[in-house]
């Protein structure tokens, strides 16, 4: 690559303030690799304020981190884009505390830049066509000896299993596995847990019923919204707990009476017969 | 797992991510504090490992599982070991520091299939509240 060209010309169409940072992250991959941190970690705070500004409500934290948690929390961004904008920013806030950036971990983290920048697009503009053709790693201004290189070589790897060992502890901590369909599951466990509903307001729980679980429920709830994290009024605690167990009271009420009036039909066709 | 028939401890992962999860889902909203929390529990209350954890949700072992396979599971377990699954999704049900019919439910369909007394299923709750308190409200809020 020439010193005149950029991965990132195609982002100059959808937002020219995102492209000219990561020209300059780019120019600064091997001569200077903290700055090409700070200019990343800039580039997906620009990015990730431009998307909350479009597509979030609400009073939204400015802390970077916060932010990208909001925005992966209410769908705009997804899990993969966002594990690597957490990763340049977290690498660019090393940097700016001043733990030294080797070249390989910049340029890592610049090809990562490169993958959002073109999701990036596609989201600022529904409907987008953006091609991205394959990242051209910059050439270093002058050619590397073969102890530098080795030495890119190994941190290239560290970097790697690094990345690999902290994938590994996400995966293990959440909710899904990724290759999950995360929809399809959640309806079939609706599906389930409502043929149960049916079944326990024909037969009853054996040992702990609904009612009394609801109310325990309750208590908790109101203990916990004493906690004068979440508000510390006790009255107004109270006072959802006891909404929150009349609506699980009428449902059970509810399920009862379909019960009843499903039995009562079946006897009065039995009858009838 | 001492003392366990035939439950292994990828068995005893599947059967907390599955409880935990049915639990998430009939909360309606799935905040994000209950994914995290789900993991982290399953590896400091519970004791399984990383890799326990992750081969848990592979499709072979949690995907052909129903929730009365659960149930059933979580009956064959260990007293303890049971009741700490109860506390677990409990403290899932209450980070979101609010209750659904559903969620009432299967709390009730666990405890009973575990065969609590109602002290016990209090105590565990007790035990659930306090660290769903612990978890951070702003995750909450945002």
């Amino acid at each position: 690559m020439s010193k005149q060209e950029t991965n990132f010309e195609f982002l100059r169409r959808f937002d020219k303030r995102v492209a000219e940072l990561a020209r300059q992250a780019e120019e600064y991959v091997h001569t200077d690799p903290d700055s090409c941190m700070f200019k990343l970690r800039l580039m997906v705070e620009t990015m990730a304020k431009k998307l909350t500004s479009l597509q979030m409500r609400g009073d939204i934290s400015k802390d970077l981190g916060a932010m990208l948690g909001a925005l992966e929390r209410s769908g705009v961004v997804p899990r993969r884009q966002a594990d690597g904008m957490h990763a340049i920013r977290r690498d660019g806030n090393a940097a700016v505390h001043g733990s030294p950036t080797p070249v390989p971990t910049a340029m890592r983290r610049l090809q990562e830049a490169y993958r959002i920048s073109g999701w990036f697009c596609k989201r600022l503009k529904k409907g987008a066509k953006v091609q991205l053709d394959s990242f051209i790693p910059p050439d270093p201004p002058v050619p590397i000896d073969k102890e530098t290189e080795a030495l890119h070589g190994k941190i290239d790897a560290l970097e790697e299993s690094i990345e690999q060992r902290r994938l590994e502890t996400r995966e293990s901590l959440l909710m899904f596995g990724p290759q999950e369909n995360v929809k399809e599951v959640t309806r079939r466990i609706i599906e389930e847990l409502k043929a149960l509903d049916n079944v326990a307001a024909a037969a009853g729980e054996p040992m702990i019923d609904a009612d009394f679980v609801a109310l325990v429920m309750a208590m908790d709830l109101e203990q916990i919204e004493e906690d004068p994290r979440h508000g510390g009024d006790s009255r107004q605690a109270r006072r959802e707990a006891e909404q929150q167990l009349e609506g699980i009271k009428s449902h059970l009420a509810e399920r009862e009476a379909a019960f009843m009036a499903e039995r009562t039909f079946l006897l009065e066709q039995r009858n009838d017969t | 797992m001492e003392g366990m028939p035939d439950i292994d401890d990828q068995d005893l992962a599947t059967l907390w991510f599955l409880s935990a999860r049915a639990m998430a889902i009939a909360g309606e909203d799935m905040p994000a504090v209950q994914e995290a929390a789900t993991g982290l529990y399953a590896q400091a209350i519970i004791g399984l490992t990383e890799e326990e954890c992750r081969i848990a949700k592979d499709a072979e072992h949690i995907a052909n599982k129903t929730l009365i396979d659960c149930l059933s599971g979580v009956r064959r377990l260990p007293r303890e070991l049971a009741e700490k699954i109860l506390t677990g999704v409990m403290m899932i049900s209450y980070s979101d520091r609010s209750m659904k019919p559903l969620e009432v439910r299967w709390a009730s369909m666990l405890a009973s299939a575990i065969e609590v007394t109602a002290d016990d299923f209090q105590r565990c709750c007790v035990n659930a509240r306090i660290i769903a308190s612990m978890l951070r409200p702003s995750e909450h809020a945002q």
